[in-house]
């Protein structure tokens, strides 16, 4: 079953068209990654998809295991299993990166009919999950993101979707900054919770991330269409050929 | 030349009309507060003070002060018990020892009632009473000065630790419609002593007074003082308050402020750092909605050396409310290697809300570090959408940045008692923050 069908997706940004029919389709337990150049509207996809009001879709649907996820609220899209992995993760002081985390995972647990988490069993769920992803414990009761190093923030967007455990994770960019610790820390958390049933959107400029977490199928995404779609091996070529291919045929 | 009139204030007359039952130690300072009045009168907006304030509601009617305490409600009762503590309460400005419970005192503790003392005070009691409030700077303290006829005393003798807070309430009942309360509360915290103190403004929504109360508080040599000041006034109260602060060398004196009740309100804060050493914090939070108007001056006053300061004040607006926050540091001379902050931040939740922020500085010496800032604004989107993208419902997001937004003020209190209990005041003004009451 497909867990995410995008067709003929037009987005835009104060007037100007980012997206320009973007046709992608996503089966269950898959890994696919977007790769693509700057500008190319790869972000504008991953924020779309999350529900950020700034971008307008101006035509197309989005079908997120079957429903209209263009109809829903960003919360409920989390709700129902969504997660966007933030290329930029905002820091929110005064609010501790545990509290925030703990009113996330009881709206989804409300949401599922389940009752809220017990407060011992929590801090034994971020403690474990926290291992996973070799983010600093010391962390968890910092504000969110305050302060944090670069590498500190992606691992923290890696560790709330560990406690979340979504059904469709979009990691947007979750590569750029990082080195080779960091990086192989990230793929790590996100290979762990492959298993068979949980997606993934895999957003990177670089072929490198893809080493780590190989992918099923790769898209090719250049002014704001997909010009080209493969397996893993698709992506060594772009390394080897640049995109530069592509834009011309695109242009 | 034009004759004078020698006209008697309806003011002048009520002090007088006293007379007769004013303690005898109590007398000339009472004088002196109603003289500074008179020859102040009332502040206009052409004083660069007042120049946000709409006194007219006040200044146009003579509010005479409330002649026999009202009955209490049952719903004012209830929070009475909010602080667990040694607790007195005053009503309408005079003691209520049937709401107080001042049973068990600790050693070294005084807490009681300025009446009692009709035959004459303490030492320790005149020593600090009146000395260092400045009269002729603030008509409405002098005219307090004038007026008040009971008060609350805290002492806290050299060397004692005072664990429990002491509670100071005052309640304004149905009997203060179109009349004035004057409260007064004097704390006395001497050499080496430790203590807080809370000190709660309350009154019905409906009920439309002036209340113009002076609160002094004094920290001697190495003492710990934690005051905090409560103002949750109904929606139609006019409050016209004054707090003055003042602390010998290396004490650390903390003052809290919640301001979030009544019409009008306006407060002065008064800090001196009297001997070296001294860390003084004055932190305040103000909360308005409707037509609400705010006001809140600060005056910190460096008068030696080797002094650090710190001023936080937050302020989150709804509704088509107004605020002023007027921020004073000033170095005197002589008082090098000063360290001192203060920062203003006003936080919109709607459009109509207008807040008004003016730092000043006032540096008279060398080797000081100075800083100020103030900012106005309204939540951050990119962190409300965060928020929501991990399933946060967007009322409960707007209520978790409000409170993060509080936490600075909130977060250094030593109560947690009293930082939570304002938390929860924060929420009741917002939709979607049930779960995060400190009792969820």
């Amino acid at each position: 079953m497909a867990v995410l069908e995008i067709k003929d997706l037009h987005v835009s940004v104060e007037g100007t068209e980012i997206l320009s029919g973007v046709n992608l389709s996503m089966e269950e337990g898959k890994v696919h990654a977007v790769m693509g150049p700057n500008g190319s509207g790869k972000s504008t996809l991953a924020k779309v998809l999350a529900g950020d009001e700034n971008y307008e879709v101006t035509s197309g649907q989005i079908l997120y295991k079957g429903q209209d996820l263009l109809e829903m609220a960003p919360e409920e899209r989390a709700r129902e299993g969504f997660f966007l992995g933030f290329q930029y993760p905002v820091e929110i002081p005064g609010v501790s990166n545990t509290y925030f985390l703990k009113a996330a995972l009881n709206a989804v647990r409300k949401h599922q009919g389940l009752q809220e988490v017990d407060a011992m069993e929590f801090l034994e769920l971020i403690k474990e999950r926290a291992k996973t992803v070799k983010l600093d414990d010391s962390l968890l009761q910092r504000p969110v993101n305050e302060g944090f190093s670069g590498g500190e923030k992606k691992r923290n967007e890696i560790f709330q979707m560990a406690v979340l455990e979504p059904e469709l994770c979009v990691l947007d960019e979750t590569d750029s900054g990082l080195d080779i610790d960091a990086l192989s820390a990230v793929a790590d958390g996100v290979n762990l919770m492959r298993d068979g049933k949980r997606s993934f959107m895999v957003i990177t400029h670089y072929q490198r991330l893809l080493n780590y977490i190989v992918p099923d199928e790769v898209h090719v995404l250049v002014n704001g269409r997909i010009v080209k779609s493969g397996d893993k091996h698709l992506a060594e070529e772009l390394e080897a050929s640049g995109y530069a291919a592509f834009d011309e045929s695109a242009a | 030349m034009a004759a004078i009139a020698e006209t008697r204030s309806d003011y002048r007359q009520e002090f007088e009309a006293d007379s007769a039952r004013r303690a005898g130690w109590l007398a000339p300072l009472q004088q002196r507060g109603i003289e500074a009045f008179e020859s102040q009168g009332f502040p206009t907006r052409r004083q660069e003070a007042w120049r946000k304030v709409d006194l007219t509601p006040i200044t146009q009617h003579h509010y005479p002060r409330v002649a026999e305490p009202g009955r209490v409600s049952s719903a004012l009762t209830d929070k009475l018990g909010a602080f667990p503590g040694h607790r007195v309460v005053f009503v309408d400005g005079i003691y209520a020892p049937e709401l107080s419970d001042l049973g068990s005192l600790p050693k070294g503790l005084t807490v009681g009632s300025l009446a009692e003392y009709a035959d004459g005070a303490p030492e320790r009691l005149t020593e600090v009473m009146g000395e260092r409030v400045d009269i002729d700077a603030q008509p409405f303290i002098a005219l307090n000065t004038g007026l008040f006829r009971d008060g609350a005393f805290v002492h806290v003798a050299r060397g004692a630790l005072v664990e429990q807070p002491v509670v100071i309430v005052h309640v304004a009942t149905e009997a203060a419609q179109g009349h004035a309360v004057y409260p007064r509360t004097v704390t006395h915290v001497e050499a080496g002593a430790e203590a807080r103190v809370i000190e709660q403004f309350v009154s019905p929504d409906e009920i439309e007074g002036l209340v113009v109360p002076v609160s002094e508080v004094h920290a001697g040599q190495d003492a710990i003082v934690d005051y905090h000041r409560l103002q949750e006034e109904g929606a139609a109260m006019r409050h016209i308050g004054g707090v003055h602060a003042s602390a010998e060398g290396n004490a650390g004196c903390r003052v809290y402020s919640l301001a979030s009740g009544a019409a009008l309100s306006r407060v002065d804060y008064y800090a001196d750092l009297e001997g070296e050493g001294v860390d003084l914090q004055l932190k305040g939070l103000y909360l308005t909605e409707g037509r609400q108007f705010s006001d809140q001056h600060t005056y910190v006053n460096h008068r030696v050396a080797h002094g650090t300061s710190s001023q936080v004040f937050r302020g989150i607006l709804q509704g088509r409310s107004e605020t002023t926050f007027d921020g004073l540091i000033r170095v005197f001379e002589g008082a090098e290697k000063t360290s001192a902050e203060q920062q203003n931040r006003n936080l919109l939740l709607d459009k109509m809300a207008l807040s008004h922020s003016n730092p000043r500085l006032e540096i008279f010496n060398n080797d000081v570090v100075c800083t100020h800032g103030s900012t106005v604004g309204e939540l951050d989107e990119t962190a409300l959408f965060y928020l929501r993208s991990r399933g946060v419902s967007q009322a409960e997001g707007k209520s978790l940045l409000t409170v993060a937004f509080a936490n600075e003020v909130l977060e250094n209190m030593r109560d947690e008692r009293v930082s939570n209990y304002i938390r929860d005041r924060i929420l009741d003004r917002l939709p979607g923050g049930e779960n995060m009451r400190s009792s969820a």
